[in-house]
């Protein structure tokens, strides 16, 4: 199992996914809208991620990260990660544990919290 | 004569009741623990597929003769000439006899990427609580995954109770919260399997929950959407 770049795999999975989304995006005006928003007024935390992925299927990528700026994050660690991956797999290497230090943990829950917080000042 | 399954039963109903005692044994093998998910599982999960698709190609039958209802005129906010032409154009169902072979492929691959995808949150909740230790890795969390999914499997029993005419309606609400509770069971088995506090498992499914939850709308809304498409 260690020979199988399963990160790879996803990452794959995920573009094939975005590309064919991007089919979707005539329909898009015709979306609803986000029942949270509708709701409280505010945006939720995943606002403004449908759109950034319409508009990456169709390789608007400056779109794509004004809709949602994290997806700049996505954009350049989702390649990095597949190349470590496959060179992992080649080397037939275990997966490393995620890291235990909290200050990284702490780091992803700012980072969430600052996307949302980011996403509601800016209306989106 | 003893009922067949009724040990395996009893077994699941108390780890349902005493969750915090339900996974003291010794881990199982990977492999075992999603054999005996999926044998457990599969079958139930086939039973409720069957029903349900059976049961919506009825509704869409009906939906085609009689047009759309009044609530749907209204939250999809098309024209309502539009949707009834719609509805006048909608091809007939396929035959149930056509559709059930094809739940024999697609219910066991559903069923085995609800089982990862419940493995790759939870375990990202649980390591944002700090609840993984260096020795448990992923693998530990498929088999916390597959030991509670079999047990959770239950709940998929009590769903079908919902298709008995007219109790389907009465039992909306237990049911749903059942799934709730089904939900946050995952977490006790994450918490024995990866040796944390139970409060940090059951805390992971909510993150996991809480981070797509706002998915789960856009989805919905994708549904929503396709009911306002009219030609």
């Amino acid at each position: 199992m260690r020979r199988v770049p399963w990160v790879a795999l996803s990452v794959l999975a995920l573009a094939l996914g975005i590309r064919l989304a991007a089919f979707l995006a005539p329909l898009s005006n015709l979306m609803p809208g986000c029942a949270f928003k509708r709701l409280t007024g505010f945006a939720c935390v995943t606002c403004g991620l449908t759109r950034s992925v319409l508009a990456l299927g169709q390789g608007q990528w400056y779109e794509a990260i004004y809709w949602y700026p994290a997806m700049a994050f996505l954009l350049v660690l989702a390649p990095l990660a597949a190349l470590w991956d496959v060179r992992r797999a080649w080397r037939g290497d275990a997966y490393l544990p995620l890291p235990t230090s909290r200050a990284v943990r702490f780091g992803v829950w700012i980072l969430l919290g600052g996307i949302w917080a980011l996403q509601v000042m800016r209306g989106i | 004569m003893p009922i067949p399954f009724s040990a395996s039963l009893r077994a699941s109903l108390r780890a349902l009741v005493r969750p915090s005692r339900a996974f003291a044994d010794a881990p199982p093998p990977l492999g075992r623990a999603l054999g005996r998910m999926l044998a457990v599982w599969v079958p139930l999960a086939l039973a409720n597929a069957g029903l349900t698709v059976w049961r919506a190609l009825q509704a869409y039958g009906q939906l085609r003769q009689s047009g759309p209802p009044r609530w749907l005129e209204r939250l999809s906010g098309a024209d309502p000439e539009a949707l009834w032409e719609l509805f006048r154009t909608l091809p007939a169902p396929p035959a149930f006899d056509r559709v059930w072979p094809w739940l024999l492929l697609v219910v066991p691959i559903g069923l085995l990427g609800t089982w990862i995808h419940h493995a790759v949150w939870d375990h990202t909740g649980l390591w944002l609580l700090g609840g993984l230790k260096q020795k448990h890795g992923f693998r530990t969390t498929l088999v916390a995954e597959a030991e509670a999914l079999r047990i959770a499997a239950l709940g998929t029993l009590v769903g079908l109770v919902g298709f008995v005419p007219g109790l389907g309606a009465l039992l909306t609400l237990p049911l749903i919260l059942l799934d709730g509770y089904l939900w946050l069971f995952r977490g006790f088995a994450l918490a024995a399997r990866h040796g944390c506090e139970p409060w940090k498992g059951v805390a992971a499914t909510a993150v996991h929950a809480v981070l797509l939850g706002t998915c789960a709308l856009g989805l919905t809304a994708m549904m929503l959407m396709l009911v306002r498409v009219a030609p």
